[in-house]
């Protein structure tokens, strides 16, 4: 896969447009669960992806086949994921519909199972995981997904977010000390 | 006996503790218990599952891209499509060429008599390096010092405050990869703690006063100003040096 993605590259670098399409069918899944996972909604992962694969294209030149096209891709879309958390707003928006409508809470969760105390304990943690998920800073929330979530190296870790790999680690801790934190009063239960 | 620290069961959790802290972890029934709380606990935290795309997904989003892409000028005719006599004339012109520029240059050496040299001096080098480095942990130290008094005033100088941090993030990062290649492990490790507050100033999308103050405890933030300090007075001293010796005058 990794010697035809090259080839393509070179193609769409000497003018063949269409065959970038090849790429955007292998890799397009792969970076919208990333992308999911860190922006947590499917509207803004569905742009990320779009947005990725745009920027990736516009500097195609700049790719030097050292990684692999879905390594390199993968890294652009966790920036655009990045950039697009580290916006005001979005964020805001989505703390304050969690936590000043309790209605919401009650929607979500039975919507899902049959049995309701079983619904209500899986909804109660997967909305408080949710929340504490969007109470950590960008760089921890990135981190994190991508230590707990996508399974990478600390060293991974901070060349995709261009951070030290002490710094990587730093916010890898620093995440999961706000998850546990914010998780406790839940433990009892689970 | 010293236990082990949240930091190394996090590192034991993701597979990346020393064998130290594994056999610590074996031997110790203490630990043992902690990490297998720590381990229940953050097993239990999992994603929110992942929308399913359809197979035809990728041909979606590419449908919406294309359009929005420009085609990359077509190279010119590869080398395949030459001909054994044409690359044969390029080769001779080529050495033509080459005979040309070398009987050049030996006229021009004979009838420039004056020789020309240009020294570098790798001491003038070393103290422009020295200056510039000297003038980043100044505008450090500068935006640690108003880190600890940030957070109580208007949020004008909180925003100035994470303008700094995020021009100063790219040259840190530079200054650091160098210092690790120049074999400096004292400024590496300085600037290495400082890329993490400055990449937390930057990242922060509402940066608030608690937010300052959650980055001021976390990451001992004074703690790095000293660094910086006693960094910046080396560099100074270094470059004092470097002026004495050759002579200059203030």
């Amino acid at each position: 896969m990794q010697g035809s993605d090259h080839s393509i590259v070179r193609a769409v670098l000497a003018g063949d447009k269409e065959a970038y399409g090849a790429l955007v069918r292998a890799h397009s899944a792969t970076v919208f669960r990333v992308a999911f996972r860190i922006v947590g909604n499917e509207a803004d992962a569905e742009e990320i992806v779009q947005e990725a694969f745009l920027r990736g294209y516009q500097r195609l030149e700049s790719y030097q086949g050292r990684s692999s096209f879905g390594t390199w891709i993968y890294r652009i879309a966790v920036n655009c994921a990045l950039n697009r958390i580290s916006q005001p707003g979005i964020e805001a928006d989505y703390r304050h519909g969690e936590e000043s409508d309790p209605e919401q809470k009650t929607v979500q969760v039975a919507a899902q199972d049959a049995d309701p105390e079983r619904v209500l304990l899986s909804g109660e943690i997967g909305l408080a995981q949710g929340i504490a998920m969007q109470r950590l800073t960008p760089t921890e929330k990135s981190a994190f997904v991508l230590r707990h979530l996508e399974d990478h190296s600390t060293t991974e870790i901070a060349e995709v977010l261009n951070i030290a790999p002490n710094a990587a680690k730093q916010a890898v801790f620093r995440a999961v000390q706000k998850m546990r934190r914010e998780l406790a009063p839940l433990r009892g239960n689970a | 006996m010293k236990h082990l620290g949240d930091d190394e069961l996090v590192e034991l959790y993701y597979g990346e503790g020393t064998g130290e802290s594994s056999a610590h972890l074996e031997a110790c029934r203490e630990c043992s218990a902690q990490y297998a709380r720590f381990k229940r606990s953050l097993d239990a935290v999992d994603s929110a599952e992942v929308p399913q795309r359809s197979a035809d997904y990728g041909d979606h989003i590419w449908e919406a891209l294309q359009p929005q892409l420009i085609p990359y000028p077509k190279k010119t005719e590869g080398w395949r499509h030459w001909t054994h006599w044409r690359a044969a004339i390029l080769l001779a012109g080529c050495a033509m060429l080459l005979a040309a520029v070398f009987l050049g240059g030996r006229y021009w050496e004979r009838i420039t008599t004056k020789k020309t040299t240009i020294a570098v001096n790798p001491q003038a080098t070393q103290r422009v390096v020295l200056v510039v480095l000297t003038d980043h942990l100044d505008r450090s130290e500068r935006l640690l010092v108003a880190l600890e008094h940030a957070g109580s005033k208007d949020r004008t100088d909180d925003a100035q405050l994470q303008s700094e941090a995020r021009e100063l993030l790219a040259p840190n990062q530079l200054y650091r990869v160098t210092a690790n290649n120049a074999g400096d492990p004292e400024l590496a490790g300085a600037l290495d703690r400082l890329e993490g507050v400055l990449a937390e100033i930057a990242n922060d999308p509402n940066l608030s006063a608690a937010d300052i103050k959650r980055v001021r405890e976390d990451m001992n933030t004074k703690g790095i100003l000293f660094e910086i300090r006693v960094l910046r007075a080396r560099s100074s001293d270094q470059d004092s040096g470097l002026r004495a010796a050759k002579g200059a005058t203030i």
